[in-house]
């Protein structure tokens, strides 16, 4: 009888801690046996000795690639709570990304709780809290997450007697470890230091075992059928111990040519998939590691079957997607609705979504694997750098999202000419970080949590923009993945064109993989924050646009005003970055714009660009969809000064902003780049609850602006496009979408039709 | 009193949110590269944005070289004892001492029982932190050979073995406030570690140290036993008049004062960028230790004259 689940061979070691030594020589072991190539360590629990736990996650970050299991302290007065073991056991696999596997001990009857608890704690993407009313836990509405950063697996220890343990395992584990019917008894060093298992009847021990191997797996395979699962999701591994001599002694005792030959049968014909062998001693860690290991792996030969996907990630997958057809080398990495990581990318952050499918590319080839992929695929395509688009539909419900965030290096190219180069999943507070050192700065936008890839294709208006220009303007090259997958790179001479339309309306052309820019010298800036009274709103609008158009160009600012409240002074925000380290410049360029209001709070620092762009990473848990309007104005004249106070008095909008540009953004061609509006010295948003209600509000300013800036603007009708782009850019767009992406697979975000709708 | 003659420590509060573990590690490795003493984490294991703060502790320590590590504070109620008292041991062996041991008898009962934890009056909460005291240090207590039984209202020990014993005297740090849990820092702790944005005056202050001396000296123990520790919030800019909002000097005189009159020798600084903790330990740290030392020294030859 042959059996093959599909799963490679993996294996590893136990360790276990000896009274009276050094703390630090267990967690050594632990790092030798990465060098000598364990998949696996775990550390055996000893009363007395050192907290298991603790170990784990001190070897942890001792080490790099081996994964790492333990038992948790699941019984009696030391148990801890399962809550408590989930979140650890999370918490440990998102420092080491994805490196933890759990295993449970089967001995007495709360195990099934226990599992179900676990999983319930990491099931992040449920918004209900976690209640579970059982006979030994009971929660009664715990907060869920964090979900691991993989799928943890879950293990469960069983004796091949102890049928309980075995059929929780077939319902609900991820693998079984048999382990001696001894279990954790004492184990006796004998005269070469090697540990022997005491229980010659336990598993594997010798000849006649096989019986209780079959035995075992059968009740796995009947209780996992039972549950609709695939028998094969279910890992096998032992536990075992065993010495080298010279000649042939007995089971696991002998040459390693005898552990071979002991071993082979278990893996052919009981389907085991992974050992662990007890020992400390580095002579039988190495001897295993470099004569058995290779040997198995060789008379196993290669694994042509892929893992059986688990019956809950199954159970998760939406209709229109061929998951098995996902390349290899996407599918370690993607992210279906039944992984662990799921609720970490499913939505962005003002955007609910439920993807069927998340892509996450880690090089240009996997990004070109990705579109090949998904043009084939009858589902919505959306593309995602930092997931802020707010007009960037970067999720969706049920269709495939390309996550570009594993492509996030930022590199100095060339220390003379200033030159970077940035991948499109970095997000602009890392790219802010990584050129500070240098005494340089991009302008971006104005909040560093935005992602590189969907600012830098647009446009980019930022603390910088005046005196900077808009980020596109600082670009000097990209390479692009095309609607075919094919890779391109593209700058003033070579695809010129391309190179052209990508700034301002890349997304629609093909995927940036890496950008390159030439940065500036920027060293520390005066930020202030000035809090006003704006009641007479159209005269503030008017007074502080005609102060911004006669600003310096080392000054920009913005202004936010929300929702009046009655009874109540309105209040607006402005935020200003002057780039100049003297207070008195600073002062000066400040001075201006605070006298447009009477002024009821103020903060200014000097601070590095970074700091203003400094953001910690945030999961996104968007919901809904966000209402947007927004337009580029060359002026703030009176009467659109008077219809965005009147429009600010209906309380349809809770947050209006308007953003200075003008500057050196003015000063290039509006037909230089795919970004039209360069005599706009205003972008103005607002954000609204209804979308009726704001846009018929918002249609009535139009006349009073001159095209918009896209990233804000999540208005769907066709004019939209015509705003931002218009005709001979729009013109020369089709011809570009004509030649690079005819079938249009590239639509999700302003999309340019390759012909005339 | 107070002044009660510490060495000065110095630390950081750090979020410990699971959204970027790495940025988490990396702010404790700043801490240490600005010169701090002491870098801690808040502990509410029902908190789902947070990482587990014993992994988190044990992963930071073995990423460190230097700088010691504590709960801020640990949440009793969801971290049973036993277990307890056996992990911070193991820290401290494998960090080489480097471990201190913030304990809380827990606040927030809804979310603890909603974990399938065990809801306690306030009271029972404070009587509950005493008995766990006496089990940790009980299963510290390696060289004991008798098996160890406590048999008390809220944790049983059933003849577990003792062990194993820390690498140095583990301090037990309570964050406490009302007179109850006061009197139990004055009697058992070697610490107390109470939070500024919960702390209403000075007096209060004063107060707090007047319980904790009085409960120390009725228990048998001098006050200078226990440290005192201070978690505070502060701004770094151009200041007005208001406790640390203004340049480092500022804050140096603000802590020194603090000190030497309120007897605080630690204070750990809630911040979650590094450019703050920097100045903390660059500037802040050596001026409060340097304006102490001084008066310290004019303290002692005026008292000699």
């Amino acid at each position: 009888m042959s059996v093959e689940h599909g799963h490679p061979l993996r294996f590893g070691v136990l360790l276990t801690p000896r009274d009276g030594e050094r703390a630090g020589a267990l967690a050594e072991r632990a790092r030798m046996s990465e060098e000598l190539g364990y998949d696996l360590v775990s550390f055996r629990d000893v009363p007395g000795g050192l907290d298991p736990w603790t170990l784990l996650s001190w070897a942890a970050a001792r080490t790099a690639r081996v994964r790492l299991t333990t038992h948790a302290r699941a019984h009696g007065a030391g148990a801890d709570h399962p809550a408590v073991t989930a979140r650890a056991a999370a918490s440990l696999d998102l420092l080491t990304d994805g490196r933890v596997e759990l295993v449970l001990d089967g001995a007495d009857g709360t195990l099934s709780e226990t599992v179900d608890v676990i999983r319930g704690v990491w099931a992040a993407a449920e918004r209900s809290p976690l209640r579970f009313d059982g006979e030994h836990h009971r929660l009664t509405g715990a907060e869920r997450g964090p979900a691991p950063a993989h799928n943890l697996p879950l293990w469960i220890t069983a004796t091949t007697g102890g049928a309980q343990a075995l059929r929780v395992a077939g319902r609900k584990a991820d693998g079984v470890l048999l382990v001696p019917a001894t279990g954790d008894a004492p184990l006796a060093p004998d005269p070469g230091g090697v540990l022997l298992a005491p229980d010659p009847g336990g598993v594997p021990a010798g000849p006649g075992t096989g019986d209780g191997l079959a035995r075992a797996a059968a009740l796995i395979d009947e209780a996992a059928t039972a549950a609709g699962r695939d028998p094969r999701e279910i890992r096998r591994a032992a536990r075992i111990t065993g010495r080298f001599t010279p000649e042939s002694e007995g089971f696991l005792t002998g040459p390693p040519r005898r552990w071979a030959d002991d071993l082979l049968p278990l893996i052919r014909d009981h389907g085991l998939s992974t050992f662990i062998l007890a020992t400390d001693d580095p002579g039988t860690l190495r001897r295993f590691a470099v004569e058995v290991v290779p040997a198995l792996r060789a008379a196993r030969g290669e694994v042509a079957e892929r893992t059986p996907a688990s019956l809950f990630v199954r159970r998760h997958r939406r209709e229109g997607i061929d998951y098995d057809a996902v390349p290899a080398a996407l599918a370690g990495t993607a992210i279906e609705p039944g992984d662990a990581g799921f609720a970490r990318v499913r939505s962005t952050y003002m955007r609910g979504g439920s993807p069927g499918l998340v892509l996450r590319p880690g090089t240009p080839e996997e990004v070109g694997q990705a579109v090949r992929f998904a043009r084939t695929q009858p589902v919505k395509l959306s593309v995602r750098s930092g997931g802020h688009g707010i007009s960037g539909r970067s999720t969706n419900h049920g269709g495939i999202v390309i996550d570009l965030s594993r492509l996030h290096a930022i590199e100095i190219l060339d220390k003379a000419a200033r030159r970077v180069r940035v991948e499109p999943g970095a997000r602009w507070s890392d790219v802010a970080a990584a050129l500070a050192p240098h005494g340089w700065a991009l302008s971006s936008g104005d909040y560093g949590g935005v992602g590189v890839g969907g600012l830098a294709t647009a446009g980019g208006i930022g603390w910088l923009v005046r005196q900077h220009g808009l980020t596109i303007d600082r670009l000097r090259a990209v390479d692009l993945v095309l609607a075919d997958g094919t890779r391109v790179r593209a700058d003033e001479t070579e695809h010129a064109e391309l190179f052209w339309g990508v700034r301002g309306a890349g997304a629609n052309f093909g995927i940036v993989t890496s950008f390159e820019f030439e940065v500036d010298e920027v060293g520390d800036v005066g930020f202030a924050q000035l809090v006003l009274d704006v009641t007479d709103t159209a005269g503030f609008l008017e007074r502080w646009g005609a102060a911004m158009e006669a600003a310096p160009r080392d000054l920009t600012s913005s202004v936010i005003i929300g929702r009046p409240s009655p009874g109540r002074p309105l209040i607006g925000q402005i935020m200003a970055v002057v780039n100049s380290g003297d207070a008195r410049t600073i002062i000066d360029r400040l001075q201006p714009i605070a006298a447009t209001a009477p002024l009821l709070d103020h903060s200014i620092q000097v601070q590095p660009y970074a700091s203003v762009m400094h953001v910690p990473h945030r999961p996104h848990d968007g919901q809904g969809e966000p209402v947007t309007r927004a337009a580029l104005a060359d002026h703030l004249t009176p009467e659109l000064a008077a219809a965005a106070g009147r429009l600010i008095g209906t309380g349809l909008t809770y947050f209006f902003q308007v953003r200075a540009v003008g500057g050196v953004a003015s000063d290039v061609p509006p037909d230089a780049t795919a970004y039209a509006g360069r005599s706009a010295n205003f972008s103005l948003v607002a954000f609204g609850s209804s979308r009726r209600g704001l846009d018929a509000a918002w249609d009535e300013l139009l006349p009073h602006f001159n095209g918009t800036y896209i990233n804000f603007e999540t208005d769907l009708r066709p004019e939209r496009v015509h705003d931002a782009y218009p005709g001979p850019t729009l013109r020369r767009l089709r011809a570009l979408k004509r030649r690079y992406d005819p079938d249009n697979v590239f639509r999700d975000n302003f999309n340019i039709t390759p012909s005339d709708p | 009193m107070p002044d009660y003659g510490h060495d000065l420590i110095f630390g950081s509060f750090i979020i410990p949110a699971n959204a970027a573990p790495h940025e988490v590690v990396a702010l404790a490795q700043e801490s240490e590269a600005a010169g701090l003493d002491l870098a801690t984490f808040q502990d509410h294991p029902y908190q789902s944005a947070f990482l587990d703060t014993w992994t988190l502790l044990s992963y930071v320590a073995a990423r460190t070289e230097r700088i010691r590590l504590s709960g801020n504070v640990i949440n009793l109620p969801l971290r049973p004892p036993a277990v307890l008292a056996r992990a911070a041991a193991s820290l401290d062996l494998l960090s080489g001492g480097r471990f201190e041991l913030g304990l809380g008898a827990g606040g927030f009962w809804d979310a603890i029982e909603a974990m399938g934890g065990r809801r306690l009056t306030p009271g029972q909460a404070v009587d509950a932190l005493g008995e766990a005291i006496d089990i940790i240090r009980g299963i510290w207590d390696a060289g004991e050979r008798s098996r160890f039984r406590v048999d008390g209202t809220y944790y049983r020990v059933e003849g577990a073995k003792r062990g194993p014993a820390p690498a140095h005297d583990i301090g037990i740090w309570l964050g406490a406030y009302k007179p109850k849990m006061l009197r139990l820092t004055g009697a058992k702790a070697d610490g107390w570690l109470p939070s500024l944005p919960y702390i209403q005056s000075l007096d209060e202050i004063a107060e707090a140290n007047a319980t904790i001396d009085a409960a120390a000296v009725e228990a048998g123990r001098e006050p200078a036993a226990i440290r005192r520790l201070f978690n505070v919030t502060g701004r770094f800019g151009q200041g007005g008049d208001r406790f640390l909002d203004g340049p480092p000097e500022q804050w140096a005189e603000q802590l020194a004062a603090l000190t030497l009159e309120y007897g605080f020798s630690g204070y750990i600084l809630m911040a979650d960028d590094a450019a703050t903790i920097r100045t903390f330990g660059e500037q802040v740290a050596p001026g409060v230790r340097e304006l102490v030392a001084r008066e310290r020294a004019a303290r002692v030859s005026g008292a000699g004259r």
